[in-house]
């Protein structure tokens, strides 16, 4: 009987692998941070300079907010993280959907930008270190130009395409009715791959944010991860913890904001998960 | 061609068209979908009993519960009330004994058309000699031989329902059924199809239990067709074909040029209508 | 990361769109040529601008020839304690041992997720946990845990690799059609058997493409985890190279990175074909 059950559930237990009841979730999370209290707190099981008590770990997080760290706050490093970031990842959205129309429209343009695109690409951002802070310094350009090109190849392929995909159908009939190339491309072509630019918006978005932190680490003076590599420089695990905690918490906010971002301007795109 | 191999079920006697047992019965057998909010009645209680051999459509309305009904016979959905027995006795759950062929065809798109066919010989570990032997029968009856190692998508929607009728007939079943087998095919290819189901019927008197929502479909092909009313569905009425009707050895388009056949068509054409336009 | 599933999607093909006067196909030999003629065209105009007394300093930009000889150099000498296929070995062993093992420890797990209420309930919420931390935030944590030896670096990778690797064998079960189920119930086959036979058979393609969405993951990764805590492979050779302002060994280090990577992705699609040839496409 319960295989029969099963049977015609199948469908429904694996939808829900996404939306699964919350207080599952926030069980086994508590579980876990009374294992890591007991472990830590109580029994002593783990020195704190492999692993330091949550409660180390609040107070380092409280105490950077007040406390100054190599000449900001906990806020003033991540408002430098994120300037770096909007700065690369704004810039990769931006010319990557520009170049993402050009050679979908422009055969030529493809036909000779996309080889030496294919190439490059398969350059791992984080390789791009070294040779950025050697062209533009230890700053604020290096560490966004490392977001921009990890940010900039998804915006290019989802709008290349997003904008093949228009069927000519479409762009022939508004041509029938007389549109000029700038309506077509404004009214027909950008509302059709509008869904997967938004697609390549919100993968450069978090790559731009993966390649941040391991910019922050390899190389610089402040941003979020500037402070866990300190962190394992002077011993203090409590602020790796920190560090961590804070960047996954602003990279869920940030893919969490772009897809509302995505429900707001296309409302008609139902899936938008 | 030795057919008594490939024949599904028990062969056909007189004896059993008046066998007081009947190969499949749904007894007393209604489905009520229950959510938080509201419970929804898809079936009205439903009793329908098909003999050995025989050849039984349901049509009706789209949404009318006819397929769950089928989900419920297959085994796939449990009935709120009621029950399905296999002769005389509870089915259970679902098995060989009682093959479903999909309306949207459902191969496994990893295996080939032969290992298709031979999926229920493989899951239970018939041997590899007799399982060769086997599928190729069901190859060469449903004109499949040259696409044996061929992949499903490779293949035409009506190539991909030959496969999984194949599939559904290897593992012998004591009845076929089948969800609308034909409704995702093109006009044509359906116009063979029905054909060809007919001529496989007559060959192997296999039992088949057959939805659909055409009416010159299900009464081309029945031995006996019950019209379902609206949802909640319940059995409207039952109409029985005669065995010996002149249209059963031609294709549709011909059974169309019959007078008895258009009368029949009328007759649940205009039961099932009934469904559609009252409120 | 919500990379994983929706690149997937990305690295659809695209659809072959129809003649339009507005964006005429070019013929394939044309294309190439185009292709071919803008590459000559870039080494030409780097090889002038870093031409002595050029636009740009040899600091700034190597000349192209500089970059290739240093390469063919590097293909025999030792430079930091080896060969550059010494530092390509090194990296690749890494790469390969982290990607299997979040292969064999994320293809179970994403399937059971999936498939079993029990385990989604314990490991879906440390999963959810573990995945909006991009995988090298953990290299520090990782450092000071496990020290700067080989064993670190694999443990970052493999987390990084783990994420696609889950993601793409839970969605794999979760776009399973019911009705293929429901078919392999009704020609008898029991739960495990619909499990290993049809489940995991026909989600086979997108566990591949998880393979190889890890893959390239792995190796973004390894590459900024050897610029933190390695004493060979080419993240290690890119990061030296550079603080002795050596952009020649730098540029051969970031090719190399580069071609490797694009084999390894090669190799994997190419594998993947040959695997699961009934694909989708």
């Amino acid at each position: 009987m319960t295989q029969i059950k099963s049977a015609s559930s199948t469908r429904n237990r694996s939808v829900r692998v996404a939306s699964q009841p919350f207080v599952y979730g926030a069980v086994t999370l508590l579980c876990v941070l009374a294992a890591w209290f007991l472990a830590t707190d109580v029994l002593h099981l783990v020195g704190s300079s492999f692993l330091p008590s949550p409660v180390t770990v609040i107070a380092t997080l409280f105490g950077l907010t007040v406390q100054p760290f190599a000449g900001a706050t906990l806020m003033g490093h991540l408002g430098l993280s994120l300037a770096r970031w909007a700065l690369g990842v704004g810039a990769g959205i931006l010319l990557g959907v520009l170049l993402g129309i050009v050679l979908a429209w422009l055969p030529p343009v493809r036909a000779a930008v996309t080889p030496i695109f294919e190439v490059l690409r398969y350059i791992p951002p984080f390789a791009w270190v070294p040779i950025a802070v050697l062209w533009l310094g230890a700053s604020m350009s290096a560490q966004a130009l490392v977001v921009f090109i990890a940010a900039f190849p998804p915006c290019v392929i989802n709008t290349q395409l997003g904008v093949s995909t228009v069927d000519p159908i479409l762009t022939n009939a508004a041509r029938t009715l007389g549109a000029p190339p700038m309506t077509i491309l404004r009214r027909v072509v950008v509302p059709v791959a509008a869904p997967s630019i938004f697609t390549g918006a919100r993968i450069a978005v978090s790559n731009g944010w993966m390649a941040l932190v391991g910019a922050e680490l390899i190389v610089g003076k402040e941003g979020l991860g500037f402070l866990i590599a300190q962190g394992q420089f002077n011993g203090d695990v409590a602020m790796i913890f920190v560090g961590i905690i804070v960047i996954g918490i602003v990279g869920t906010l940030i893919d969490f904001l772009i897809a509302r971002a995505e429900v707001w301007t296309l409302p008609w795109k139902t899936d938008s998960k | 061609m030795n057919t008594t191999v490939i024949k599904t079920g028990a062969p056909m006697r007189e004896a059993d068209m008046n066998d007081a047992t009947p190969k499949m019965e749904i007894r007393g057998v209604s489905k009520t979908y229950t959510t938080r909010k509201s419970e929804t009645y898809a079936l009205e209680t439903t009793d329908l009993s098909i003999g050995t051999g025989e050849f039984v459509t349901i049509v009706g309305p789209s949404g009318c519960g006819k397929s769950t009904l089928m989900m419920i016979a297959a085994g796939l959905e449990e009935p709120s009330t009621g029950e399905i027995l296999v002769d005389g006795s509870p089915a259970g759950p679902a098995g060989p004994k009682r093959s479903v062929v999909f309306q949207r065809f459902a191969l496994f798109p990893s295996e080939t058309v032969a290992q298709n066919i031979g999926f229920g010989l493989s899951v239970a570990h018939v041997s590899k000699v007799e399982r060769t032997e086997r599928i190729k029968e069901q190859l060469t009856l449903m004109g499949l031989e040259q696409f044996r190692n061929s992949y499903p998508k490779e293949l035409s929607g009506g190539m991909q329902q030959r496969v999984a009728i194949a599939r559904a007939l290897i593992v012998r079943p004591e009845i076929l059924l089948m969800d609308e087998p034909f409704a995702a095919l093109d006009a044509q290819t359906r116009t063979v199809m029905q054909e060809e189901v007919s001529r496989l019927h007559r060959r192997m008197q296999s039992t088949v239990f057959f939805i659909t929502h055409s009416v010159e479909e299900a009464v081309y092909l029945a031995d006996r067709v019950v019209v379902m009313s609206k949802r909640p569905g319940r059995i409207k009425k039952e109409i029985s074909i005669p065995h010996d009707a002149p249209w059963r050895t031609g294709d549709i388009e011909d059974a169309m040029t019959y007078g008895d056949f258009n009368e029949l068509r009328k007759e649940i054409w205009d039961l099932v209508r009934e469904e559609i336009t009252t409120h | 990361m919500t990379v994983a599933v929706r690149s997937t999607r990305r690295a659809a093909p695209r659809k072959p769109s129809t003649q339009s006067m507005w964006r005429r196909e070019l013929a394939r030999g044309k294309s190439v040529l185009i292709g071919v003629i803008a590459a000559v065209v870039l080494v030409i105009i780097w090889y002038l601008l870093t031409l002595p007394g050029g636009l740009i300093q040899p600091l700034f930009l190597p000349p192209p020839q500089g970059v290739a000889t240093q390469f063919i150099t590097m293909l025999s000498e030792p430079y930091l304690g080896s060969t550059l296929w010494g530092h390509a070995i090194a990296s690749l062993g890494v790469v390969l041992e982290a990607w299997a093992l979040g292969g064999i420890i994320g293809i179970p797990l994403g399937i059971a997720v999936a498939w079993w209420k029990r385990a989604r309930w314990i490991v879906w919420p440390l999963f959810q946990l573990i995945r909006p931390v991009p995988p090298l935030a953990w290299i520090p944590l990782a450092i000071v845990w496990l020290g700067i030896g080989d064993v670190a670096r694999v443990a970052v990778v493999f987390v990084a690799a783990l994420v696609p690797w889950v993601m793409n064998s839970i969605e794999a079960v979760r776009s399973i059609d019911p009705l293929l189920v429901s078919a392999a119930r009704t020609l008898g086959a029991s739960e495990p058997q619909i499990l290993m036979r049809v489940v995991v058979r026909t989600g086979l393609p997108t566990i591949l493409a998880g393979a190889r969405i890890a893959l390239g993951n792995a190796w973004t990764t390894l590459v900024a985890a050897e610029m933190l805590a390695a004493t060979a492979g080419l993240g290690f050779v890119a990061l030296n190279a550079s603080r002795v302002l050596d952009l020649d060994t730098l540029l051969v280090a970031m090719g190399t990175i580069g071609i490797l990577g694009a084999a390894l992705s090669i190799l994997i699609s190419s594998a993947a074909q040959w695997i699961a040839p009934w694909a989708e496409d």
